[in-house]
């Protein structure tokens, strides 16, 4: 099975090389893999039906339950024959419907071969999170078959929403699977059905992953990027948003309703979600004079249905909701690739604009209507079988049961009704309207869409074999004393009554259209999902922008304030909170400290007030000169000799480099009402280092026992009398290394910044000297910095 | 064997002082260069499997006994990211090699900059590999002032300005760091991180918290953790391309591990954490949100890049060995797929002739090779799967589930959140770059200034190298398995941490 999802996308990826010189070759090779991969699946119905499932497993990262897992069962064997199927048809469909250069074509053979190939692998994972990586496949390919070269304002709009719904839909489902793993302890699907979890976590789980079957399976209120995704070229449409990738949702809660049966809110949700879409999106169908929309609106009406049936979590729905899978992938691939034909000969596929069609293309009016028939639950097709059986599962029951059963009669009158209006409005003669002219169309458009239409009534007629491929499947659920059968015939019954009312009630529905126009038009509009998705966006954008013009002002102070800020809220408040100052401070233990630290606090004063650059040199110099006193005091002469080259060194530079300078900062004052902030920050700033200082030095126990070392060892094993000397030429070695790179690099680029500018303005004469005689002051910063701390470690 | 742990450090910065000495002979430089990050992807593969397989190899300079001198310790973290950081050093250098000789000619030599980039890669090693919270600083140093150099290399006035806030913010942190360094002496008299690891835990419980918290806020800057992000999204994107690539691929990280090494050795884990987890929901959060905002695709890439400096805040804020491992994957992961995504928007600017995504379009079409070197790390980054972005992501997200309190809760749904919202920035840039109607570049506004050069060229070297990165990311998912392996032995590593005393401190824990 890996083999040949990993065949589509080997093929996939040679394809776009093919396509550049012959397209229609590049069709016919990118429909093989597919067509492998349904007679690979129609070889193993018989043993899979007998219960021997194909299995493949592959580990990935099994540390973190990475692993690629492939089951074929039953329900998977449904999905596979559909995607496959009509993944071959669709693209030989395509080898006619898209033109011989058209880069539309080119593009889309090799997106839609992957996308059959990460497809085929959704319905055959037994592992939830391979089932994510497919799933999440489908929608990047999706978003790449919807907006093709993106050239309208549409197409990237639509592309854009469908895959933003979706990928939230998909990622609140990882959620839910990773939830669901945990605590089951196992992320496969088989065994989670083998011994389905308890616990308060799989209650969560069900409704995180159905978020994702919901938004996948385009359910209300996530339902309209599926009608917007009609942009997109209609093989696409008729293969992603109505055969296979749309299904993935229904698909989903069918693999997962036999864990979470014991779940109320799992099939509360599902029939809620799925009877209101159901009415809703035939509601919908039924006022569209797009074919396609039309045909967007009752697939998400049908998916509903799905929903409902695949959700309950009894055998009879079950039976149901596996044959309308297959109904409804058959007829409504069928439908839209006759409406794609429609609008390949026609030119149009407006309802208005189109009549009396049948009589250009009989054969294509034909095909359409055998589709219909299954859409619309007619006997012999397969839609008839289904609807019947699902009728059947809500006949006996409490009152939950009773208005699923009402919703599900009424949504399907909407759906006699819409087939009713798509073929009258495709192919119909209408009063006061010149025929419309059309091309005949050739075999190779029309025979793909006939396969499926034909597909659907052999099921029905065959109804043994889906009998046994529905109930292989609903088996799960237990097969009791009278398991239901699909069959034509069940008798004079309930559910055979209900389906005459929906045939006569949509009949009776399209016959009044105009009124039921009149009636829509009358109603309040209703607040909708596509302009509630659009705020949303909207929202987005502007709490963005709104969050970031606020945050990001772009401003050093502030920045640097924010920093200092921090610092003494959050560790600051620690150490207010939870240290306490030792009891005896010595405020100065040499008089002399006090005049040195006076002159030290006046110049810092000076500093922050000074306005001509050489005072605030020169009063820096004083602080320097200051603190290298308090090293006198303390006893430390070397370190203050440092110290005093340094900082005479660095006086020098500086003078050097601000005859350069005006002699004036010329930054502007700054706000008054910044300054006193400016003032309590720094202030507070300066305490808390004192303080901290203070704490942490009172808390050490013993002398570092790292000095006592050096001192013993300077000597004999550095070789040195000046301990200092050992440490940073010995002991530390590697220090003094990577600080000479420091000042290495730091000249480096002091030097080429040099040379660059004069190379510039050399070439521009003049301009800019300002903004770049700047870098420099800042370079002599950067190493006056780095020689201040190589003083602060000894 | 312990010559491996001293040649990463070593190497770089020999070759530098030869490079510069060869500062006229722009081939000499450019083959010394290569030739020596490549030796050091070699070198750091085999440090792994030694790693790996035997332990951490220790190397104590110069001889001197452990909490005395410097220690050097290769252990499975620092050497699984050395591993990495080598090859995204490597690909960015033939990168800009390939720009050089495409704008200017393959005689032109760039004096200065290739000894300062091996300066760089000799700081980013010793960072990894170094057992000493002085030496750590020494290291950042190093790296530090050649990005200085770096940013404001060849700059015009107003990325000069930019190049400012960067060296200011940086100073200033640097500045805090050697304070806090101080702090860390005076009250327990050594700077060895295993020696340390004992000494701190006998401090009060008050100064242990303080002492973590500000030693977090220091790497917090380097990282551009909110709030104190906001230099990044102003410096970054003003400088060319790969100089970029490998700040964002790098600096950020070597911040990250410095914050996984320091907060797992040295700093016990109490109730702060929560402060960790907060953090990195809001780091998220306001990354993404910021990349929305953005119609300059290297101020996007820059907000996605804070944005995702949360989800490895989110992994050390659980704590655990799940959160851990996930982590390292996402460390792993997320260097190389953003150097990769700014060497592709420095090939996208080369062909539009500017940064703004309004003014760009159809480049699908003129380049199909450009958007599919963007489209694999795009949404790799969005953590789609199977890339290596959704690997990690995964084994974050199931750390968080895993740990089960209601703050890892909040955070996991908050990662998800970020996801989509990093998926959409990506769209937004794929919509606008490369949908639409084509468009001719844009005339270089300033041909002085090598931030945009909209030439329409591109060297060949400079798509193998960024195919190259491609290539990595896709390779660290198609080799997750063992990947995850390693990662979440490094990660147990990092939760017994006796391991790492005894091993510095040659079995005198």
């Amino acid at each position: 099975m890996l083999v040949l999802v990993l065949a589509h996308l080997l093929v996939a990826v040679a394809l776009p090389f093919v396509a550049v010189r012959a397209m229609r070759l590049a069709f016919a090779l990118a429909a093989l893999p597919p067509a492998a991969a349904l007679a690979w699946t129609l070889v193993h119905i018989g043993p899979v039906l007998r219960g021997r499932e194909v299995v493949e497993t592959l580990a990935w990262a099994p540390r973190i339950d990475l692993e690629i897992a492939l089951r074929l069962d039953p329900l998977a064997l449904a999905m596979t024959l559909l995607v496959s199927g009509v993944g071959a048809l669709v693209l030989l469909y395509s080898r006619y419907y898209f033109g011989r250069d058209s880069p539309d074509g080119k593009r889309s053979a090799p997106l839609l071969l992957a996308f059959a190939g990460v497809m085929l692998g959704l319905v055959l994972a037994d592992d939830l999170i391979t089932l994510y990586v497919f799933w999440e496949l489908t929608t990047i390919c999706s978003f790449l078959l919807v907006g093709q070269a993106g050239i309208s304002r549409e197409s990237r709009r639509s592309a854009l929403q469908a895959l933003l719904v979706t990928t939230l839909g998909g990622l609140v489902m990882l959620l839910g699977f990773i939830v669901l793993g945990e605590s089951a302890g196992t992320y496969r699907v088989s065994e989670l059905v083998a011994n389905p979890p308890r616990g308060a976590g799989v209650g969560v789980a069900a409704v995180l992953i159905l978020v994702g079957a919901f938004t996948k399976s385009a359910q209300l209120p996530f339902h309209n990027w599926l009608p917007a995704a009609m942009v997109a070229p209609t093989p696409i449409s008729a293969y992603l948003h109505a055969a296979s990738m749309v299904k993935a949702g229904v698909f989903l809660v069918a693999r997962l309703t036999p864990v979470f049966v014991g779940v109320t809110h799992w099939w509360v949700l599902t029939a809620v979600f799925g009877v209101t879409t159901m009415i809703v999106g035939g509601w919908r169908a039924l006022h569209e004079y797009d074919l396609k929309k039309l045909l967007a609106y009752g697939t998400v009406s049908q998916l509903g249905f799905l929903m409902v049936l695949l959700g309950t979590g009894t055998r009879t729905a079950a039976v149901a909701g596996d044959s309308m899978l297959l109904a409804h992938g058959l007829f409504k691939a069928a439908l839209f690739l006759v409406v794609g034909i429609v609008d390949h000969q026609a030119g149009t596929r407006d309802i208005r604009e189109l009549s009396g069609l049948w009589k250009r293309l009989p054969w294509v009016a034909a095909t359409a209507t055998v589709a219909v028939v299954s859409m619309a639950g007619l006997p012999p097709a397969v839609g008839f079988l289904g609807k019947e059986a699902a009728f059947e599962a809500f006949l006996h029951g409490g009152l939950g049961s009773t208005v699923i059963e009402a919703g599900l009669l009424l949504g399907s009158v909407f759906t006699v009704a819409y087939s009713a209006r798509l073929l009258w409005g495709a192919f119909a003669d209408k009063p006061r309207q010149t025929t419309t002219e059309a091309i005949a169309a050739g075999a190779g458009l029309v025979l793909p869409a006939a396969v499926p239409a034909v597909a659907g009534i052999v099921l029905g007629v065959a109804y043994p074999i889906t009998d046994d491929l529905s109930s292989a499947y609903a088996d799960t659920y237990g097969t009791g004393a009278d398991p239901y059968h699909l069959a034509l015939w069940h008798g004079l019954n309930l559910p055979l009554l209900f389906s005459a009312i929906a045939l006569a009630g949509g009949v009776a529905l399209h016959a009044a259209r105009e009124r039921v126009t009149n009636l829509r038009a009358r109603l309040p509009k209703p607040f909708t999902a596509q302009r509630a998705y659009e705020r949303i966006m909207a929202l987005l954008e502007r709490t963005a922008v709104g969050v970031t013009g606020r945050i990001q002002v772009g401003s050093l102070p502030t920045y640097l304030g924010i920093i200092l800020i921090t610092v003494l809220v959050v560790p600051g408040s620690v150490l207010l909170t939870r240290a306490s100052l030792p009891d005896a401070v010595p405020v100065w233990h040499r008089l002399l400290q006090i005049p040195l630290a006076v002159v030290i606090l006046i110049a810092i004063a000076g500093v922050v007030r000074a306005r001509r650059r050489l005072t605030a040199v020169v009063l820096v110099g004083v602080i320097g000169y200051g603190i290298g006193g308090l090293f006198i005091v303390d006893g430390g002469p070397d370190l203050a000799l440092a110290q005093f080259l340094v900082e005479t060194l660095t006086m020098v530079a500086f003078v050097f480099v601000l005859r350069r300078l005006p002699a004036r900062f010329v930054q502007s004052e700054p706000a008054p009402g910044l300054r006193v902030p400016k003032v309590v920050i720094a202030v507070a700033g300066g305490v808390f280092m004192a303080v901290a200082a203070l704490l942490f030095s009172s808390a050490r126990q013993a002398p570092p026992t790292a000095s006592r070392y050096y001192i013993a060892h300077a000597e004999e094993g550095a070789g040195a009398t000046n301990v200092v000397n050992a440490i940073i030429v010995d002991f530390r070695a590697l220090d003094t290394v990577g600080e000479i790179a420091v000042l290495a690099v730091a000249a480096t680029g002091v030097a080429s910044l040099v040379l660059a500018t004069r190379y510039q303005r050399r070439r521009r004469r003049g301009p800019g000297r300002s903004g770049s005689a700047a870098k420099p002051t800042d370079r002599t910063t950067a190493d006056d910095h780095d020689s201040r701390r190589e003083e602060a470690r000894e | 064997m312990t010559l491996l742990v001293a040649l990463p450090i070593l190497l770089p910065l020999a070759a530098a002082g030869l490079s510069l000495a060869f500062g006229r002979f722009a081939d000499v430089q450019r083959v010394l260069g290569m030739v020596v990050l490549g030796v050091l992807i070699v070198d750091s593969a085999v440090l792994l499997y030694v790693a790996d397989t035997f332990g951490p190899v220790v190397l104590q300079v110069g001889n001197w006994p452990a909490p005395f001198g410097i220690t050097l310790v290769a252990d499975r973290l620092a050497v699984l990211l050395l591993l990495v950081s080598s090859v995204v050093t490597f690909a960015v250098l033939l990168y800009s090699i390939g720009q050089r000789i495409t704008d200017y000619g393959r005689g032109a030599s760039s004096t200065t900059f290739h000894p300062i980039y091996l300066v760089l890669c000799a700081g980013v090693s010793l960072a990894y590999l170094s057992g000493d919270l002085f030496n750590l600083f020494v290291a950042f140093e190093i790296m530090l002032s050649s990005s200085y150099v770096l940013i404001n290399r060849r700059a015009t006035a107003t990325r000069i300005r930019a190049g400012m806030t960067y060296t200011i913010v940086s100073l200033t942190s640097s500045l805090l760091f050697i304070t806090v360094i101080a702090l860390v002496y005076a009250a327990t008299g050594t700077v060895n991180l295993a020696d340390l690891a004992q000494r701190v835990a006998e401090l009060p419980d008050g100064l242990q918290t303080a002492l973590g918290l500000i030693v977090l806020i220091v790497f917090g800057v380097k990282s551009a953790m909110v709030p104190l992000h906001f230099w990044l999204p102003d410096s970054y994107p003003n400088a060319p391309a790969p100089i970029t690539a490998v700040f964002a691929g790098l600096l950020t990280k070597v911040g990250i591990y410095a914050m996984i090494r320091t907060q797992t050795l040295v700093f016990a884990h109490n109730e702060s954490w929560r402060l960790m987890l907060a953090i990195a929901l809001i780091t998220m959060i306001v990354g993404a949100l910021g990349a929305l905002a953005q119609n300059d695709i290297n101020r996007m890439l820059s907000f996605l890049l804070v944005s995702h400096i949360g989800y490895m805040l989110f992994g050390l804020g659980v704590y655990d060995t799940a959160g851990l491992t996930g982590v390292i994957l996402y460390v792993i992961h997320h260097i190389t797929v953003q150097a990769t995504l700014f060497l592709v928007s420095g090939l996208i600017t080369r062909h539009t002739g500017t940064v703004a995504l309004s003014r760009m379009g159809g480049l699908a079409k003129a380049s199909p090779l450009i958007a599919v070197l963007f489209a694999l790390p795009a949404l790799s980054l969005a953590g789609i799967p199977p890339f290596s972005g959704f690997v990690a992501k995964l084994a974050l997200l199931q750390a968080g589930v895993e740990a089960g309190t209601w703050s890892a809760y909040a955070v996991t749904g908050g990662a998800v959140l970020t996801s989509l919202l990093t998926l959409y920035a990506m769209a937004r840039i794929w919509t606008r770059v490369f949908w639409g109607r084509v468009r001719k570049p844009e005339a270089d506004p300033d041909p002085e200034d090598e931030l945009v050069v909209g030439t329409g060229t591109t060297a060949r070297a400079m798509v193998i190298s960024t195919g190259l990165l491609v290539t990595v990311s896709v390779a660290i998912a198609v080799a997750a398995g063992p990947l995850a392996e390693i990662s979440g032995r490094a990660a147990a590593d990092l939760m017994r941490h006796e391991t790492y005393s005894t091993v510095v401190l040659g079995g005198d824990p």
